[in-house]
């Protein structure tokens, strides 16, 4: 069941070109993500999204808190009832506790409706063992069983199979010529499973909801499939994972608000059966029917009391995080979890399944928090993945590269000493233009796709002296954060939000003290670093002088925002440190919402510009409208396709899955060709590294700039 | 909880139209029999996707499967003046009635009609006690399932269901319940929206006025 494809670094990459060229397989996930997006946008408009998730993710950790409370009342409840509760701390027991109940009711042949749990633990293999015959009855499903292949998706574990393969596994199955016509083929399945209901003596099913008052479980389906399973033959067994109970009827009827809108993008599935118990008074075709419900710990119950992995079990299987990833979408999820997959599917393989293998996976995210976005549970699911990574690394050390970088970070002036060596090292390589022709030995091959720009010849903390406005009669203070970007690369950028700024009023200080924000460390799984950073950063600055603090990075924007303040927690630093996070405001909100400018301060230059959303502006902060009203008012903004997708940058992501990250930057320039602007802006400039690096070498018309660029050429004089 | 009011009827015949459910509204019960009778008339003859030995076979459907030819109605929730109103009716068309011994017909039957406890608008759903296995079997194993609706019994949405469901699935005795939201349905291959898997190929929803 493990794909091989994970034993190695190197074999997980050779894989990830298979994916890479699977043509089927590509065009399949990009239509899927586009639908997905638009239909789920849609769903949604009848509910309150955002409340759904918090209330959800407050019910399921207050739940997860006292799972054993739950778990005896739900077993008196459900036992009143007449069903048999059992307790399995390991996946093996699980399957034991369920090959003993088949063995002591004479069980030959076994019906199975959906269960991720019963694949966790690998129930089938064990109990074909026992020379049972398993049938799976889900669509998806049986077309993998046949196939001997694990699930590509959580709900659609087929996705990655055409028509034609489905018919083919069906004729051969059938021992008939089947065609391809997709109606057909699932009268085919409706045909050929019925008499398999009819004849099994035993019924497996999973749970959504393990309903503690009232000892029942809810499933949530489809196909009807469930139904059959669980009132047909004489014996039910449901596994259930023990995250699954929750105290009352309401939790459940919450959740399933959120779960089908977000699977499904359906108000409610076809079906939602309640099942309370069973026994000697529910009659059935054999007279009476009995029901297990067995519930599997397999590390739950440890999870649950860890303060910062607990929200993982808040997860109820939707695979939303799957259908916004733009790493899944373009290696599918035979390379992106197993079982479990996309962002969950990673961190959950590293505590069901085996750590390092979880580890190889786990480099594979690029951080764009699409998934954090949409996540029915509100699971900080890409934080936890850089744990993973932080854990792997602290386990085992870091690999070459990564260390070499950490220990330079460590110390400011090193580094950028350091910077200023590399400027020098890397004349002869740029060809006299701005970008690197050719990469220094310490980057691995494959990164052709983008030309690396080259490091300015002064950096922004080298220029400030010369450039530092007169203010006389400030308006505000303000400072800037440049981060190292745009302090060594592209200082022009902090240039000409410096000349916005100065020429609205507003006096602008660069202290000389700050570094690096850390961001990249913590995508390395470097902690202690972090911290030293982020103290750094929060001394340099006199926060409380400050009206704000402007940084025309988005990551940095975001991870100062988000990661610093629970980076230090406690000590004297702690309020200083608050104090910096909450004055840290993006370019595009300060222009746009402080300083209130519109059309009436700009030229209008009638130049078609379209634009980029940064994953850490537009979902790590929710800043959406600043940026487009901005670019509006000195510009003609053409909307392109999927502003909101990840471009592939990631920090050292492209550095690491340059495979992955070339295909999403092909995807983005396209789109942004196709709207017919002369300018892609963009507020962050990882994005504009990668963005205007692709257009370069693919020869592009399109020049990438940022958005401060954009606005301080159109000032009205 | 209050009545429901004429315009969460509408609310719930549109979102019931958007997930394939055909809602009808008739005067009374006898109204709802006859559209019972007519749904069975018009559709193709009921598959039969087991053996089932001692049947009268029709002849082979699209999907080259035998069919049945007696047409059957399982109706096991009816009240006695229902159900024999319904038969008399049935019996006329030669169609055969039943109420119980619906598990000797798992090869699949034409119609079945139960009574939905109540449902829900927001998302066109019906809710059916299911703690009768006839009641389940009626509505699972059918073709075209059929369920009864009283428009007071419409209420608004999931959030404000919990009380209602409490009723049906807090007894302290063995109890099931089924939400029914359109007919049963995949996009498992190729996500191609497909209605009828395992479950009823089409639904009927019947809004009595009480
Ligand atoms: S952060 Fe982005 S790349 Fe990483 S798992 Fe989430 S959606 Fe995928
Ligand atoms: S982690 Fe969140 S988005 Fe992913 S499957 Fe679980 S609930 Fe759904």
């Amino acid at each position: 069941m493990q794909p091989d494809i994970l034993k190695s670094s190197a074999a997980y990459h050779e894989s990830l070109h298979e994916s890479l060229e699977n043509t089927f397989l590509r065009k399949t996930l990009d239509k899927f993500a586009v639908d997905y997006r638009a239909n789920r946008t849609n769903i949604f408009l009848d509910v309150p999204e955002r409340e759904l998730i918090a209330q959800i993710a407050e019910d399921r950790d207050r739940s997860c808190k006292r799972l054993d409370e739950l778990y005896q009342q739900f077993k008196k409840e459900a036992e009143k009832r007449g069903a048999k509760v059992h307790f399995a701390e390991t996946a093996d027991d699980a399957n034991e506790i369920i090959a003993q109940i088949a063995q002591d009711n004479k069980v030959k042949s076994i019906i199975k409706s959906k269960s991720m749990t019963a694949e966790e633990t690998l129930l089938n293999q064990r109990l074909e063992k026992d020379g049972l015959e398993v049938t799976e009855t889900d669509l998806g499903e049986w077309i993998i069983q046949l196939r001997g292949e694990p699930p590509s998706h959580m709900v659609m574990p087929a996705i990655h199979l055409s028509r034609d393969e489905v018919a083919e596994d069906f004729s051969r199955a059938t021992q008939e010529r089947l065609s391809n016509d997709i109606g057909k083929l699932v009268k085919v399945s409706r045909r050929e499973l019925r008499p398999k209901f009819i004849q099994a003596d035993m019924g497996i099913s999973g749970a959504n909801f393990a309903i503690a008052e009232n000892g029942s479980i809810a499933l949530v389906t489809n196909e009807g499939n469930d139904r059959l399973v669980t009132t047909l033959p004489r014996v039910h067994v449901a596994l259930i994972g023990i995250e699954k109970l929750t105290p009352t009827l309401e939790e459940a009827l919450t959740a399933l608000q959120m779960l089908p809108r977000n699977a499904t993008s359906q108000r409610l599935t076809s079906y939602v059966s309640w099942i309370g118990g069973g026994g000697a008074a529910c009659k059935n075709a054999y007279g009476q029917r009995q029901v297990h419900f067995v519930f599997l710990d397999n590390g739950r119950v440890k999870i649950a009391k860890d303060p910062l992995f607990s929200q993982v079990l808040r997860c109820v299987r939707c695979g939303a995080c799957a259908n916004v990833c733009p790493v899944y979408r373009l290696v599918g999820g035979h390379k992106m979890g197993n079982i479990y997959i996309g962002a969950i599917g990673i961190i959950l393989s590293y505590f069901f399944f085996d750590k390092d293998k979880a580890r190889i996976l786990a480099q594979n995210c690029v951080g764009c928090e699409a998934c954090s976005d949409v996540c029915a549970g509100g699971i900080e699911l890409p934080r936890l993945i850089r744990e993973i990574r932080a854990c792997a690394n602290d386990e085992e050390g870091s690999p070459r590269v990564e260390s070499l970088i950490s220990s330079v970070m460590k110390n400011r002036s090193l580094f950028h000493t350091l910077l200023k060596f590399a400027k020098f090292g890397q004349r002869p390589v740029t060809g006299g233009t701005p970008f690197m022709r050719h990469l220094p030995h310490i980057f691995a091959p494959k990164h052709g796709f983008i030309a690396l720009p080259a490091l300015a010849r002064h950096s922004f903390r080298e220029r400030w002296g010369k450039i530092c406005p007169s203010v006389p009669d400030p308006q505000k203070h303000v400072a800037i954060f440049a981060g190292c970007a745009q302090d060594f690369i592209y200082p022009e950028q902090l240039e000409a939000a410096v000349k916005l700024l100065a020429a609205h009023n507003i006096a602008v200080d660069f202290p000389d003290a700050q570094t690096c924000c850390g961001l990249p460390l913590e995508a390395l799984g470097q902690r202690a670093l972090k911290v030293e950073v982020a103290r750094q950063n929060a001394k340099a600055f006199d926060s409380l002088y400050y009206d704000a603090i402007i940084t025309l990075c988005a990551s940095c924007a975001s991870h100062i925002k988000h990661a610093y303040p629970k980076l230090i927690e406690s000590g004297e630093d702690a309020f200083r440190t608050q104090a910096f996070s909450q004055k840290i405001t993006d370019f595009a909100s300060y222009v746009h919402d402080e300083l209130k400018l519109g059309a009436e301060s700009f030229i209008a230059s009638g130049e078609k510009v379209c634009y980029h959303a940064s994953c850490h502006l537009c979902r790590a902060l929710g800043v959406r409208t600043a940026p487009r009203a901005l670019i509006q008012s000195c510009a003609e903004y053409v909307p392109a396709a999927e502003e909101e997708l990840c471009c592939g940058c990631g920090g050292s992501y492209m550095l690491k899955f340059p495979e992955v990250s070339s295909q999403l930057l092909d995807k983005k320039l396209e789109m942004s060709a196709a709207t017919g602007a002369s300018r892609l802006v963009v507020d962050c400039p990882g994005c504009i590294m990668q963005l205007r690096g692709g257009a370069e070498q693919k020869g592009m018309k399109l020049k990438v700039s940022h958005l401060a660029e954009l606005l301080a050429e159109n000032m009205k004089p | 909880m209050a009545e429901s009011t004429p315009a969460l009827v509408d609310v719930f015949k549109e979102k019931a139209a958007l997930v394939a459910a055909k809602v009808t509204e008739v005067a009374d019960l006898s109204q709802a029999m006859r559209y019972v009778v007519q749904i069975s008339e018009e559709k193709p003859p009921c598959e039969l996707l087991a053996p089932e030995p001692g049947t009268q076979l029709g002849p082979l459907s699209e999907n080259n499967l035998p069919t049945r030819i007696q047409p059957i109605i399982a109706a096991p929730d009816l009240d006695d003046e229902g159900f024999f109103a319904l038969e008399k009716t049935c019996k006329a068309k030669g169609i055969r009635c039943i109420r119980n011994g619906l598990h000797r017909y798992l090869a699949g039957f034409d119609v079945g009609l139960v009574w939905a406890q109540f449902a829900i608008a927001d998302s066109g759903t019906c809710v059916v006690s299911t703690t009768d296995e006839e009641v389940r079997l009626a509505t699972m194993i059918c073709e075209s399932s059929v369920l009864l609706l009283r428009k007071s019994a419409i209420k608004a949405n999931l959030a404000s269901i919990a009380p209602q469901l409490r009723i049906l699935q807090g007894t302290g005795n063995p109890e099931s319940t089924t939400f029914i939201t359109g007919p049963s349905r995949t996009a498992d291959i190729e996500r191609v929206l497909t209605i009828g898997v395992h479950g009823p190929l089409e639904l009927h929803i019947i809004l009595l006025e009480e």
